[in-house]
């Protein structure tokens, strides 16, 4: 065996590789119920939902809009507080944003008069106070490089295509190294073609990065969350959502984006996926 | 693009062939009382011929008036905006700032520049303070509106950021706040510097000396109508240059449409 394949080996040797981490867990939510104070009366989203999430798991959130998915995955972030129950990060409990959890915006969310460079720069700058601005230079062409965007770097988003503004939203949750990464609808808004490049693009930073980082994202993507997750968690539509089923996802890794849509295991979990989704699957005549 | 502008310079020429028409026909109708263009043209090379010449204190160059009511405006805009632009931000960032500060902003709007004058004399003492203390008190408001809803319409999304990477206060402030307002700001800013311009003409009848205000004044003292009619043309046109350089301000600094 050569050096190239023990490597290849090494950091795509399927589910097992972040398995020494196994037993840590990454985030823990616990029996926790968020409500909302409108004009209306109080409207709960979500309603006592535990999960444990394990170091180095991807997870993808399902379910129809509205259900409560990116409520669910703000109270990791940080952006949504519970009502009730609470939310532990690396055994911490979440009391807002921190630097240990990434998040990646549904909208990209970049500061439209920065450039590319200076978008991830800020962040960078915010999180890493102790830094020298070399170093915090650097950080970012790493970054931009590693999402090949260096030759944009001096552009505005608006000059940029989605799936340009999407990779710049990432390297910059990279950037500041959180062990949570939190994707919020993260490929909604690309076409079929950019989308899956951009599968593909996540999963490579994530081996490049061991496998060490925690993923959560909210889709409803069946696809999607299939091709990236380790488990996907399918939730009931809301008011008052709760978690309906979690599916494990039992594909070996490097998954292949071709080849797995001919796996019979594959072919299983999306016909259990769209089951748990859809009550109709055509019209009645 | 040429052709572009090749016809809104011919739009312009148009419209300025309208104006000078409506004046001579009305010239004509009030048989010459009103100085027809022919001869406020005579009047107005008279006085561009030497406009900066100074014969004591009431008898100044229309350049000299001029520049010195131009001064004044600038200084008066200038203390209103700082003024308005730090107010308007704290209106738009605070609910308590904007319950507080609104009404206080509402009442005092409405108020003529003219009746704000004799507490800019009494504060004073001197008649050029109260003229630029009119200016900024009256041109400062549509800063300081604008301003306000341009801190308070920032976009969640771009508040997010600075949530999810924990930006310091200094950070959120000096990269998305003021970036996202400046648009409005300037919009603000641009309606105020109108406003100002206006006022100092009233400001500067009441305060004599020195100023373009005082020269339309003292030109209808000295009964010389072509004077005004002058002074007139050079005040919208120094108006409409404000304006047109307000304007370009607001695009050199706005990241809208980039």
């Amino acid at each position: 065996m050569t050096n190239i394949e023990t490597s290849v080996q090494f950091v795509d040797s399927a589910n097992d590789f972040h398995k020494i981490n196994a037993n840590e867990t990454s985030v823990s939510i616990k029996d926790v119920t968020v409500s909302f104070k409108g004009s209306k009366g109080t409207f709960t989203a979500i309603k006592d939902i535990s999960l444990d999430i394990k170091k180095g798991e991807i997870v993808a959130l399902i379910g129809h809009s509205g259900c409560g998915k990116s409520t669910l995955m703000n109270t990791i972030s940080g952006m949504v507080s519970p009502s009730k129950g609470e939310v532990l990060a690396n055994g911490n409990t979440v009391k807002g944003p921190g630097p240990d959890r990434g998040i990646v915006f549904q909208n990209y969310s970049l500061l439209p008069w920065l450039t590319v460079y200076k978008n991830i720069y800020e962040a960078v700058d915010s999180v890493f106070k102790d830094k020298t601005s070399i170093e915090k230079h650097e950080l970012v062409e790493e970054n931009l490089k590693m999402v090949n965007l260096t030759q944009h770097k001096d552009k505005l988003p608006g000059q940029l295509s989605g799936g340009m503004k999407q990779r710049v939203a990432i390297a910059r949750a990279f950037a500041i190294n959180p062990s949570i990464l939190l994707l919020d609808e993260p490929f909604g808004a690309l076409d079929a073609l950019t989308k899956g490049s951009m599968h593909i693009e996540l999963l490579k930073l994530w081996n490049l990065d061991n496998r060490n980082k925690t993923i959560v994202m909210v889709t409803h993507d069946i696809e999607e969350a299939i091709f990236l997750s380790d488990r996907v968690v399918v939730m009931n539509n809301g008011p008052e959502a709760t978690i309906k089923k979690i599916v494990d996802i039992n594909l070996p890794r490097p998954r292949n984006k071709k080849d797995i849509a001919h796996d019979p295991e594959y072919i299983r979990i999306h016909d259990e996926l769209l089951t748990l989704l859809f009550d109709k699957f055509s019209i009645e005549d | 693009m040429i052709k572009k502008s090749a016809i809104s310079i011919a739009y312009f020429l148009g419209s300025m062939a309208i104006l000078i028409g409506l004046w001579q026909l009305i010239s004509v109708i009030t048989k010459a009382e009103i100085p027809s263009p022919v001869s406020t043209w005579a009047v107005f090379k008279e006085l561009m011929a030497e406009p900066f010449y100074d014969r004591g204190p009431n008898d100044k160059g229309i350049g000299n008036n001029l520049f010195s009511s131009i001064g004044r405006v600038f200084t008066g805009f200038l203390l209103g905006s700082i003024i308005a632009i730090p107010m308007g931000m704290l209106m738009g960032a605070s609910k308590i700032g904007m319950s507080l500060l609104n009404p206080i902003v509402q009442i005092l709007k409405p108020v003529s520049p003219l009746a704000w004058f004799p507490l800019g004399l009494l504060a004073f003492k001197d008649s050029g303070g109260a003229t630029i203390f009119i200016i900024a008190i009256t041109s400062l408001w549509p800063t300081v509106i604008n301003t306000a809803f341009g801190v308070s319409s920032i976009p969640q999304d771009h508040k997010n950021v600075g949530k999810a990477f924990g930006f310091s206060r200094w950070k959120y402030l000096t990269k998305i706040v003021i970036p996202y307002a400046m648009p409005h700001i300037f919009t603000g800013l641009r309606l105020s510097i109108g406003i100002a311009w206006v006022v100092i003409v009233a400001g500067e009848m009441l305060s004599g000396g020195v100023g373009i205000g005082f020269f339309v004044w003292d030109s209808w003292n000295g009964l010389s109508l072509e004077k005004i009619l002058v002074a007139i043309l050079i005040i919208g046109g120094v108006g409409l240059l404000l304006d047109k350089g307000f304007n370009a301000l607001q695009n050199l600094f706005s990241w809208e449409g980039k």
